[in-house]
């Protein structure tokens, strides 16, 4: 009998690749539904606007001596610090917000898959933003040597760099993190800004707080990572607390879009 | 290709699809047909894994959704007509999923043309569209992998006659050249022009499947004979209602009328009965009215 309940498996196979959809190709895709959209490409202007006052701010106040590349890169990083991260966040409550889920999973219905698509976008997202700020930081050096007689060093201070590039990365990958865990542009983001705050000033009353604060508060060794102070004992902390405002509403996000009903 | 198997979907207490199985055949177009809130978008919505069953199973040409392999070349699917990015132009949402689903970049244009959407249509943001734009750009999305099988859901809604006849030709032209079509609508009358079978959902149950003709025939005759053609002509032309069937006449002349007529004609009869009556209609329109809300949406 179970040869003639069993639908027939087609044969041939379908005219379509058999491999199905490849993973740089969805992360492409997700790279540009993060730009393709007036909010999202507002989000970037916003970034630029932002990162822009800081620089004529840092050219026109700071003493020619402080006008280098490295200091004009970290001046304009700021901007993407705070902002870039709410990119992330409506990567993934768009879907949900904005109903294209229903698009989305119907074309890759492997919903893990769209969730590290969007977090490998973001990132390299992430990168090129930093990279861009580079470019703009040697312009401006250029800006600061000819205008101000500033100090030119083209010295960068790999630390720093480093630390502010993984520090971007880490803060992006917890607005993608927050979108997922709470699928709803305002909520997501209110609780991204508002939770590490309140946690911060909390620690700060609190004095037995204190000492956990060290390996809890991600604004505390994000700090430490983007001043390119690093030492033995700041990487668990690093790590600790990353876990816990990464790790852990990431791991509910992807457990909640798994299994969510789509309408 | 499509089976349900078995589906069920509960929510809390509430049984919001009661073990629905149906099968959508190639070359056919079956129309998903219930009142609102019956259950048939979660039924197609489990069909394309987006809604996970309770219990049961569904296949889309052999295989569980989930397990398809870049799917929209595969299946067109229409859910939703509104659910879409209203800060994306209809272009561009088409251009995300073309790149996607790695169809050429001329496909675009090729389909936009084909659902009659204008290019400054295309080129607006899809916020300012009318429901019968979005519906006609819905198409456009699940036509544009050249899929096999098509899940619409209530694809009329919105349109207007002209556009629900353009549907129409467009949905027989794909199942004629082999596509399976299933449709969903609450208006028995749309489908009934359209689809080629039935499957007619209400508060979560089928309440009856099968080709349409079999189901809308009002309550006749089957009837068969050693010459069904010549039967069906000698029926049309007394002025009856007559269809083939699998396996001979459905008619809606009564039994001694056939009976009187084949004797006139000169056929053998071999079966002549009553069909049943399934007063679909009446069904249908019961069952609507009951839940009394013609508009709202599911």
């Amino acid at each position: 009998m179970s040869t003639l309940t069993e639908p027939a498996r087609p044969i041939v196979p379908s005219r379509v690749e058999a491999a199905g959809i490849p993973f740089t190709r969805l992360c492409l895709v997700e790279f540009r539904k993060q730009i393709d959209t007036r909010a999202g490409i507002w989000l970037l202007i916003v970034i630029a606007l932002v990162n822009t006052a800081l620089i004529v701010l840092t050219l026109t106040t700071a003493p020619p001596v402080a006008l280098t590349w490295q200091n004009l890169t970290i001046a304009a990083s700021f901007g993407q610090l705070m902002l870039l991260p709410l990119v992330g966040v409506m990567a993934a409550t768009g879907e949900w917000s904005q109903r294209t889920a229903m698009t989305t999973f119907a074309l890759e219905p492997r919903r893990t898959r769209v969730n590290l698509a969007k977090l490998a976008s973001t990132g390299v997202l992430a990168l090129i933003v930093m990279g861009l700020t580079l470019i703009v930081g040697a312009l401006l050096n250029v800006v600061g040597l000819v205008w101000r007689d500033g100090d030119g060093d083209w010295a960068l201070d790999w630390a720093v760099l480093a630390g502010t590039t993984l520090a971007l990365l880490l803060v992006v990958v917890q607005g993608v993190a927050f979108g997922l865990a709470f699928l709803s542009t305002p909520v997501a983001i209110v609780a991204y800004l508002a939770l590490p705050t309140l946690w911060s000033v909390l620690t700060g009353f609190i004095a037995a707080l204190a000492g956990p604060a060290q390996w809890l508060d991600m604004n505390f060794t994000l700090f430490t990572l983007s001043a390119g102070e690093m030492t033995g004992s700041d990487w668990p902390r690093l790590g600790v607390s990353v876990a816990v405002w990464v790790g852990l509403p990431l791991a509910a996000g992807f457990w909640r879009t798994a299994r969510r009903d789509v309408a | 290709m499509i089976n349900a198997e078995h589906l069920t979907k509960r929510y809390g207490s509430r049984l919001a699809v009661d073990d629905v199985s149906f099968n959508c055949r190639p070359g056919r177009v079956t129309g998903f047909l219930g009142p609102n809130g019956a259950g048939k978008s979660t039924v197609l919505r489990m069909l394309c894994a987006l809604t996970t069953p309770t219990t049961g199973r569904s296949l889309v040409l052999g295989h569980p959704f989930r397990e398809l392999h870049n799917p929209g070349r595969q299946v067109g699917v229409l859910l939703d007509a509104s659910a879409q990015h209203g800060g994306r132009t209809g272009r561009e949402m088409l251009s995300v999923s073309a790149q996607l689903m790695s169809v050429p970049a001329g496909r675009v244009q090729q389909i936009v043309d084909h659902v009659g959407l204008t290019a400054r249509e295309a080129d607006a943001r899809t916020r300012t569209y009318s429901l019968g734009m979005r519906q006609r750009l819905g198409l456009a999305h699940a036509l544009l992998g050249d899929p096999r099988v098509l899940i619409l859901d209530e694809p009329a809604n919105g349109l207007d006659p002209a556009g629900i006849r353009w549907m129409r030709g467009l949905l027989r032209s794909f199942a004629d050249t082999g596509g399976t079509v299933l449709l969903s609508s609450h208006l028995l009358h749309e489908v009934e022009a359209m689809a080629d079978d039935l499957v007619i959902i209400g508060n979560g149950r089928i309440l009856a499947q099968g080709s349409a003709n079999e189901l809308l025939a009002a309550p006749g005759t089957r009837v068969q004979s050693l010459d069904d053609d010549g039967l069906l002509a000698e029926l049309l032309a007394a002025g009856h209602a007559a269809d083939a069937t699998a396996d001979g006449v459905s008619t809606g002349a009564s039994a001694p009328e056939v009976g009187r007529i084949a004797l006139a004609a000169g056929i053998v009869l071999t079966d002549l009965r009553s069909a049943e009556a399934f007063g679909l209609e009446e069904l249908f329109f019961d069952m609507t009215a009951q839940h009394g809300r013609e508009e709202v949406a599911a």
